[in-house]
């Protein structure tokens, strides 16, 4: 019989690691993905709430295009980003939905007790989320330019719409994921939502910063959302606004997207550990 | 240097002021069916989660196939295999989708997966339902994937957790059958149950747990022996029970009976029933029911616990006292 003695070896290389991360990670989106087919109406509240946030935003606040100094003469143009923000976060806190689905019915304990690595349990599933997020993106830039969204910069307004979308989701589900491992019940869920939600609406998400007066206008003017809706609209005001495309407009949203992101991810990886723990 | 699979030193685990686990001291030796048997509440599941590297010891130590559980985690997630008590399964995927993750996250080359996979399926006879979602397979299908799942890597020691709780008799028999072929095979079994039954007909050696403790270990035969004498269980009118106790315990020790039946331990054995029953006559006792009983699991159990695991919801488990792992609170339906 065998024992300690012939216990399996144990060791890889550093590239096995590596490779075993990578088809961890993939086989994880491809699960995610499966669920997605299989459930959509889990799925559906991630596309039909950025769709209907664009069209009520954009008709009910269309007189906004009217005040003095407004960066575009669509409103279209303008909440359209708004819409994909708020699709990307939903999808980003939806994995944190799913893994406490996971946590409650023990499907996590057995991908806990395999000796993958923790990263691949965070990667596998965030990728998943990129892959739904740029699914609800072209969707919402579709139905966009039915309603009359225009891009001003060609198809780096759509890059950078997209990247800002797949930076919240990120940030998100980083969110989502750290607080389901730590709460492990619906509570994180609550959580979740309004903070991220608040979070988003405490910056220019729905009016530009020069409207707003105030507490409001020194949050938003802090707030790193408030760069990310910088860089997700710089493709969609007009040429001549001082928003409209430019390093300097980007890179504060891109910073922001990469130290939240990590700041999120982080968190996520040193709650899992502290379940092990 | 001690080679058995699985050893287990004054492990100790608090959720907080709950003492799930009070120190267990265990030693499973290679090639054999171990079976931690105790009611719920009494920390099998919490002590297994420490084993398989799912919760932290609040202290003491442990070695699963060699390795320590703390230090050494990931190589003991290589060594074993793993099936939980619900059977945790995705239900919106199949069991060929399954059994492809498990593959991966075990780092099981491309080029094997498919082919162990289709063994295992053959294995616990689910080939036909390979491709069919788990939402759609009976409590007994999804526990024969669960153990298929945990095999996928060829484990060296394998944990069952309850692994035939809520299942028909025939699901139940066609589980034990394949723990047998596993332990025949080679593979070592950690076998957690409430079932005495279950027990009894897989075992090599049992322990018996009751409040986060082991009260007692060895071989099921050694242990009924143990026991000694038969049990003799009658049942009567409760205004009677104190006169009844009085003429039994002149036969022998007192031993708890389910739901309300008085036991003695016959210390002159069987042949004193006639005995028996003409006292408890004279006593003016009125016998509803009388049955004699070898000594069985639930008498050690009974012994050393002071209550039966037969009927044991009314039992005080450590559950009642809140010694036990807080998510795991819950009651199950019994054989």
């Amino acid at each position: 019989m065998s024992t300690t003695a012939n216990a399996v070896s144990t060791t890889l290389s550093t590239h096995d690691m590596h490779s075993t991360t990578m088809r961890s990670s993939w086989q994880l989106v491809k699960r995610s993905l499966i669920n997605t087919r299989r459930l959509p109406s889990a799925f559906f509240p991630t596309l039909a709430m950025p769709i209907f946030n664009m069209i009520s935003f954009s008709g009910t606040f269309f007189a906004l295009t009217r005040l003095p100094g407004f960066p575009t003469d669509r409103s279209v143009n303008w909440f359209m980003p708004l819409g994909l923000a708020m699709g990307a976060a939903f999808s980003g806190v939806g994995l944190g939905f799913s893994l406490i689905r996971d946590l409650e019915n023990g499907f996590y304990d057995r991908l806990r007790m395999s000796p993958t690595s923790r990263t691949s349990l965070i990667v596998g599933p965030i990728l998943a989320t990129w892959i739904r997020v740029t699914l609800v993106t072209l969707i919402v830039f579709g139905v966009g330019t039915l309603l009359g969204a225009r891009p001003t910069a060609g198809v780096l307004s759509y890059l950078c719409s997209w990247i800002a979308a797949i930076g919240i989701s990120t940030i998100g589900a980083g969110w989502g994921l750290g607080l389901a491992f730590r709460f492990q019940d619906m509570r994180g869920a609550a959580i979740m939502q309004m903070s991220i939600f608040l979070t988003m609406f405490l910056s220019t998400a729905q009016v530009p910063l020069y409207v707003m007066t105030g507490w409001l206008h020194t949050v938003a003017r802090i707030n790193p959302i408030t760069n990310i809706f910088r860089l997700s609209r710089s493709g969609w005001v007009n040429a001549t606004d001082p928003g409209y495309m430019s390093w300097s407009n980007s890179y504060g949203g891109l910073i922001a997207i990469a130290a939240l992101s990590a700041l999120t991810v982080i968190f996520a990886l040193r709650s899992l550990q502290k379940i092990d723990n | 240097m001690n080679n058995s699979p699985i050893i287990a030193e004054n492990l100790v685990r608090h959720f907080g002021d709950v003492h799930a686990v009070k120190g267990i001291d265990l030693e499973v030796k290679a090639g054999e069916v171990f079976g931690f048997l105790g009611p719920n509440g009494a920390g099998k599941s919490t002590a297994v989660r420490m084993l398989t590297t799912l919760l932290r010891p609040t202290s003491g130590t442990a070695r699963v196939a060699g390795f320590d559980v703390v230090k050494q985690a990931d190589q003991v997630r290589r060594n074993i295999g793993v099936a939980l008590q619900d059977a945790a399964i995705d239900p919106l995927m199949t069991g060929a989708e399954l059994l492809a993750l498990q593959a991966v996250l075990y780092g099981i080359p491309s080029s094997s997966l498919k082919k162990r996979s289709d063994e295992l399926l053959e294995r616990v006879g689910l080939t036909a339902a390979a491709s069919r979602r788990v939402s759609t397979y009976s409590g007994g299908m999804r526990r024969r994937l669960d153990l298929a799942l945990s095999l996928i890597h060829q484990p060296t020691v394998l944990f069952l957790d309850e692994p035939t709780t809520g299942l028909d008799p025939m699901s139940r028999l066609t589980l034990w059958e394949e723990v047998r072929r596993l332990n025949r095979e080679g593979t070592t079994v950690m076998l957690t149950t409430q079932y005495l039954e279950e027990a009894d007909q897989l075992a090599d050696r049992i322990a018996i747990i009751d409040h986060g403790k082991i009260v007692r270990e060895g071989k099921p035969a050694d242990l009924k022996a143990s026991v000694g004498a038969p049990t003799l269980i009658i049942n009567t009118n409760i205004d009677q029970v104190e006169k009844a106790n009085a003429v039994l315990s002149t036969f022998g020790d007192l031993r708890p009976g389910a739901e309300g039946a008085l036991g003695v331990g016959l210390r002159g054995g069987a042949s004193q029933v006639t005995e028996v029953v003409r006292k408890l006559d004279e006593a003016g006792v009125h016998v509803q029911h009388l049955e004699i009983n070898e000594p069985s699991l639930d008498d050690v159990f009974a012994e050393a616990t002071g209550y039966r695991l037969e009927g044991a919801d009314n039992a005080p488990s450590a559950g009642d006292n809140g010694d036990e792992e807080p998510k795991k609170k819950k009651r199950r339906g019994r054989k």
